[in-house]
């Protein structure tokens, strides 16, 4: 015990007490460590590869965070000023669309999402790979933007229990300024923020999902090779496929071990960005709740 | 006179919540201990009667780690002999026990007498009523704020009459023990109290903001003027010190405080009307001149005066309030104010467009549910219909008539969270005054604050007067509110 009366806290306290941050940091050094050893290992065109996939994946999740953002925000915001007003006709109708789209399993919606892409690349209409990267973008937002809406509207439900919302309309403050910056901005941003590491989480596997199935090919004009590269469509390759096969090769001969990061590894590397990304997301948005007592 | 003398020092991993040198506690006295509320009192007499969690705060008294002050003699002796009674009696009472049952638990079961304390502290019920009283759970929410204050406060008596005079020199803590009672409940017992400290002597901590005790001290409790020590915390420049607070201080301040001369004759038509018969919540409303027996009238409130609405706790005195806000909708109201009418049918954009800042605006009882606590000093003026709340300057010049000296360098940018709780409310406060409305409703516009506080608050309110505002207090502080205001703008709500 320390003269001041405190406890110092355990080892697994403090881990607990930066639970996010410690595994920020092993995202970081994890990805860093596979990049060195893919740059000393890894054939260069395997390795462009490898980096194209990462960087058109992240791009990806950061635009699907963005757009669920702004999507989420300001539907979330229009429910609620619709649930009060007296346009109730108006409000049903939303909730009707709203609860329509969450009766849609995500994979669907992106599915759904992915075929109009394929028509559209098929007339020809979008060609340049960067608006197909916003279009995925935009497609899997729309699937995960319910998770926004949610959060964006049980945090005003939450907030117009309490007397400081009362206490501010009667000074003559706007509701829109009550709703956006004192409760959303200035109340609700840890918890967004919470929201959006998970729906970057979500958006990896959604793309990693998705780029898997397609890999049995949507049409006979448009398949993983005239989509953008992504971690997905990568893993999806007959090479990384069979680095993944080469694991089962260790059960029976495990002196082939050492050889498995050498031989197989852009299987190998991007299994792990997409698994250690997702265990890392996990445990990131867990240890912010736990740290900022998210409720 | 023997004192004890506590260094005491509290903090958590991020800041510091108290650090006091020299609070000074008399045995076998009552030591009143007043100060603004959120300055750290409570934390006080919790750390010296061993009530903190030492894992949850980091505590040291008189240089000593808590886990080894909790170990002391000392603290073994408050245990065994002592008694606090808390300030908020909802989370100290079992919510699956009835309050009969409580009252009858462990030592305090065979104690003598306890009809006599029931009677004492529910003076206007009878025996039957009591009774009716303390068969119901605390939960859900059955009895209340003032019900459950007197069951504590009677757990506390009742240990004092198991102890009898084994109590002298004992630790009796009453941490804001009559804030939801009226004047005569309050002054039950207080007069219940010293009567018992003249047989026993027990040590009493007594903390309050309630200044109006010291007018009940000091008539009826002569005899023992001695023996009952003034005491005030108070921050001098970001340092918590002790003050002696004479009593002179506050009886002074109090007669000079006189009923103001209408600006407006009481002929000349109000600016505001509420008529009698408001209905809300399957609950019809009146409003009287007299406290008892009078006839039901429209309530009124006129240009540059104070109308003070009085009921006891409980009866609907906020609810009153929201209503004339449009925040809450009636099942039946007329009201005018100015030359609009309001009624039950009136929409809400109508509330919003002429009555929201501009006709009228409110402040909310507590200051802590009413301010944004994520928001930092300047954003509590962010978005109000004022030119003064536009700049840094004004703002700063606003405050410094609630705040003087204190105002540090940073003071717009502090988290509202991390001021006191009287700092709190005078940003509460300040934040409808600041406002050019005709009228203002204030809701418990005392809560929290010390006399010095007050004092300001008065003469910001008085000077919204001069301007000819009409203004609206609800408030417990009846010995105050009843010296300010004249006879016939004091209103009675009763439940009809």
């Amino acid at each position: 015990m320390a003269t001041d009366g405190s406890v110092s806290p355990t080892v697994s306290g403090k881990y607990y007490r930066h639970k996010d941050i410690v595994w920020l940091t092993a995202w970081i050094a994890g990805m860093l460590l596979l990049w060195i050893w893919d740059a000393l290992f890894l054939n260069k065109p395997a390795l462009v590869r490898l980096q194209t996939a990462l960087v058109n994946s992240a791009f990806t999740g950061i635009m699907v965070v963005v757009l669920s953002l702004l999507l989420g925000w300001v539907a979330g915001v229009v429910l609620h000023l619709l649930g009060r007003s007296q346009w109730k006709k108006t409000f049903a109708l939303a909730t009707l669309s709203v609860n329509a789209l969450r009766s849609i399993p995500q994979i669907i919606v992106v599915l759904i999402g992915y075929a109009v892409l394929t028509a559209l690349l098929h007339e020809e209409i979008i060609r340049s790979m960067f608006v197909q990267l916003l279009w995925i973008a935009g497609v899997i937002a729309l699937a995960v933007v319910l998770e926004v809406v949610d959060t964006v509207n049980e945090r005003i439900e939450y907030f117009r229990t309490l007397d400081f919302v009362d206490a501010m309309l009667c000074c003559g403050i706007s509701e829109s300024r009550i709703i956006n910056v004192e409760i959303l901005w200035k109340n609700s941003r840890s918890h967004l923020l919470h929201k959006m590491i998970a729906i970057f989480g979500i958006s990896i596997f959604l793309q990693s999902s998705i780029d898997f199935i397609i890999s049995v090919g949507l049409s006979t004009d448009v398949s993983l090779s005239n989509l953008p590269l992504t971690l997905g469509s990568l893993l999806a390759t007959l090479d990384s496929k069979q680095d993944i096969l080469a694991i089962s090769n260790i059960l029976s001969n495990p002196g082939y071990l050492p050889r498995l990061f050498i031989t197989h590894l852009q299987g190998l590397s991007v299994a792990f960005c997409i698994v250690f990304t997702l265990l890392c997301m996990f445990n990131i948005a867990n240890g912010f709740q736990r740290r900022l007592r998210l409720t | 006179m023997s004192e004890r003398t506590y260094n005491i020092r509290i903090s958590t991993e991020v800041r510091q919540l108290v650090a006091i040198h020299g609070f000074r506690l008399a045995e076998s006295s009552v030591n009143v201990l007043f100060g603004e509320s959120g300055i750290g009192k409570s934390l006080i007499a919790l750390t010296i009667s061993g009530l903190l969690d030492p894992n949850e705060l980091r505590v040291t008294v008189n240089g000593m780690p808590y886990k080894m002050y909790l170990a002391s003699r000392e603290v073994s002796e408050i245990r065994q002999r002592g008694f606090f009674v808390f300030q908020e009696p909802s989370s100290h009472l079992n919510p699956i026990m009835t309050l009969q049952q409580q009252l009858n638990e462990g030592h305090i079961a065979g104690a003598d007498g306890e009809e006599l304390i029931l009677r004492r502290l529910w003076k206007d019920n009878s025996s039957e009523q009591i009774e009716r009283i303390l068969e119901v759970r605390p939960k859900p929410y059955r009895p209340s704020g003032g019900e459950k204050q007197r069951v504590l406060a009677a757990m506390a008596f009742k240990k004092l009459a198991t102890l009898g005079k084994e109590s002298r020199g004992a630790l009796f803590v009453f941490d804001e023990p009559t804030g939801n009672l009226d004047d005569r409940l309050r002054n039950e017992f207080l007069d219940l109290l010293m009567e018992t400290f003249r047989r026993q002597r027990m040590s009493v901590l007594l903390i309050t903001h309630d200044y109006s005790m010291v007018s009940r001290l000091t008539k009826e409790h002569k005899d023992i003027g001695k023996d009952i020590l003034y005491r005030e915390l108070v921050l001098d420049h970001s340092q918590l010190r002790l003050r002696e607070f004479a009593p002179g201080e506050y009886l002074s301040w109090l007669a000079t405080t006189k009923k103001p001369s209408p600006v407006a004759d009481t002929r000349t038509e109000p600016i505001l009307r509420l008529d009698s018969g408001v209905q809300v919540f399957g609950r019809s409303f009146t409003f009287e001149h007299e406290r008892n027996g009078g006839n039901a009238i429209p309530m009124t409130i006129h240009k540059g005066r104070i109308t003070y609405l009085k009921a006891p706790s409980g009866t609907g005195k906020t609810t009153i309030l929201k209503l004339m806000m449009g925040l809450i909708g009636p099942e039946r109201m007329s009201m005018r104010i100015l030359d609009s009418r309001f009624s039950e049918q009136t929409p809400q954009r109508m509330w919003q467009n002429n009555v929201w800042g501009k006709a009228m605006s409110m402040t909310f009882q507590h200051a802590d549910e009413a301010l944004n606590q994520n928001s930092d000093v300047k954003g509590v003026f962010g978005g109000l219909p004022s030119q003064l709340a536009k700049k840094d300057e004004a703002i700063t010049r606003a405050l410094s008539r609630f705040f003087q000296d204190e105002i540090p360098e940073d003071f717009l940018h502090q988290p509202v969270k991390y001021l006191s709780g009287g700092q709190k409310q005078r940003l509460n406060l300040l934040r409808s005054l600041i406002l050019d409305t005709h009228i203002l409703l204030l809701d418990e516009p005392l809560n929290g604050l010390d006399l010095t506080s007050s004092v300001k608050v008065f003469s910001g309110i008085e000077e919204r007067l001069r301007e000819g505002k009409g203004v609206l207090i609800v408030s417990h502080n009846e010995e105050i509110f009843d010296s300010m205001v004249a006879p016939e703008d004091v209103f009675y709500l009763k439940i009809s």
